[in-house]
């Protein structure tokens, strides 16, 4: 389904519940009442290509938006980005990390068994928390200043200088997938873990997994597929105009 | 478990190669695309598909060198979807070629002869050899693959082979997933680990 301004966002919402987390990213909350899309988007004042965008990219995961990628500043896409990466690591990992100490108390497992597990998160989380500061230090910092450039009169006094050494492709090609440790880490559950004395906390964690895997690459969808291009159309407009 | 990716212009081509490929038992389709999507290649390149099945009509002239970079690139099986009368434009970079005109039954069994000819590992998918385990032990136990090479007098290139059939085996890839594995199966204890960080 092609999710569009007209429509009422609790119809939405009943299509794809799972939306919900990133509807609160811009400050939508349950109990938003009965009105369509663009109307809560004009009662929140967000910009409502963008939200549309944002939330087809993550329905539809052979959604490729073109058209609308120009009519919101990067700014706005890296403060949802921001949000998002604040939910995964403030929000999610502290939560599935309480999983895993929680099946010590049920004593689903013994202790031993569930320290790797816990410790193995924690490695995991590390390295999430790495891939994610990469971004926010280096890679938002120059879209912010390439979209500031882009805005100035005057482009040479501008810190674009970078365009010339660094470019977004760069990032594309290095963005890697932390999903790794997190697929080791289902396997080692599904597969390998001694016979538990109670089946749900097993199952619950695992659901969480997949819930952040799901998330995760619904995430890197989107800065592959609307930051990565939309700050390529930046570069090559910053050029043109430098010439 | 094989991953599809398919890359097809039109809807109704590329929807029924979805359900073509949920008939296969085996194959689990990944993701379409329709051909036009920019920088295409290195999509596909990042996904490493077992089976890329691509409708060669679809690709815009700067995806026209896909195929032959995912030939070249990794170890995918490359399908084309043509007319009869195109065969003979079909690339080499192809191993099988599948036609429009052709029933379903005909189409599945294509694809599932794709299925059993593809590698021995695929099915063999149990226990590991006691070489696998040695070399396990001491990737757990924080060797490198050159530490282990010279500690049993192999090259290193036979540890990295090693090292691939485990994690094929086990479907566990990192280090630290491999040391829980260790661990868990009692292969190490935990007091010999080599602290790393
Ligand atoms: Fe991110
Ligand atoms: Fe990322």
């Amino acid at each position: 389904m092609l999710i569009q301004k007209n429509m009422k966002l609790a119809e939405v919402i009943h299509h794809d519940h799972t939306l919900v987390p990133i509807i609160n990213r811009f400050g939508i909350h349950l109990g938003f009442g009965n009105d369509n899309i663009a109307e809560i988007c004009r009662k929140h004042k967000i910009n409502i290509d963008f939200f549309v965008t944002i939330l087809n990219a993550f329905h539809d995961a052979h959604y490729f938006p073109q058209k609308q990628l120009r009519n919101f500043p990067a700014a706005l896409l890296i403060d949802y980005l921001q949000k998002a990466h604040h939910y995964f690591l403030d929000d999610k990992i502290p939560e599935i990390a309480g999983l895993i100490n929680k099946m010590a108390t049920e004593y689903a497992l013994d202790k031993t068994t569930i320290g790797l597990l816990s410790n193995f998160f924690t490695g995991y989380s590390k390295e999430l928390k790495k891939h994610i500061q990469y971004e926010e230090e280096t890679i938002y910092p120059y879209v912010l200043a390439l979209e500031k450039a882009q805005a100035e009169r005057n482009p040479d006094k501008n810190p674009f200088v970078r365009v010339n050494n660094f470019s977004i492709s760069d990032y594309e090609t290095q963005h890697e997938n932390v999903e790794e440790k997190l697929f080791d880490l289902k396997n080692i559950i599904i597969k390998y873990l001694p016979e538990p004395k109670d089946d749900k906390p097993g199952y619950r964690l695992l659901r969480e997994l997949f819930t952040l895997d799901k998330e995760l690459n619904e995430h890197a969808r989107i800065e592959d597929l609307i930051l990565v291009p939309k700050v390529k159309a930046m570069e090559k407009a910053l050029k043109n105009k430098k010439e | 478990m094989k991953h599809v990716i398919i890359i097809v212009k039109y809807y109704l081509l590329q929807a029924g190669t979805e359900e073509l490929i949920q008939e296969v038992p085996g194959l689990m389709h990944l993701k379409s695309y329709t051909g036009e999507e920019p920088r295409l290649t290195d999509i596909v390149l990042k996904h490493k598909p077992d089976v890329l099945i691509i409708h060669p009509d679809s690709l815009s002239a700067e995806n026209a060198s896909l195929p032959h970079k995912i030939y070249a690139h990794q170890n995918t099986n490359l399908i084309a979807i043509v007319r009869k009368n195109e065969k003979d434009r079909v690339s080499s970079d192809f191993s099988t070629v599948l036609f429009m005109e052709e029933n379903k039954s005909v189409l599945e069994k294509k694809l599932r002869e794709i299925m059993t000819s593809a590698g021995p590992n695929e099915n063999n998918h149990k226990e590991l050899s006691k070489r696998e385990i040695v070399i396990l032990k001491n990737i757990a136990l924080g060797l490198t693959h050159q530490e282990i090479a010279d500690k049993l007098f192999i090259s290193i290139h036979t540890v990295n082979t090693h090292r691939k059939n485990i994690n094929k085996k086990l479907g566990i890839k990192t280090v630290p997933g491999l040391i829980v594995y260790a661990l868990l199966n009692h292969l190490i204890q935990m007091d010999e680990i080599k602290d790393k960080d």
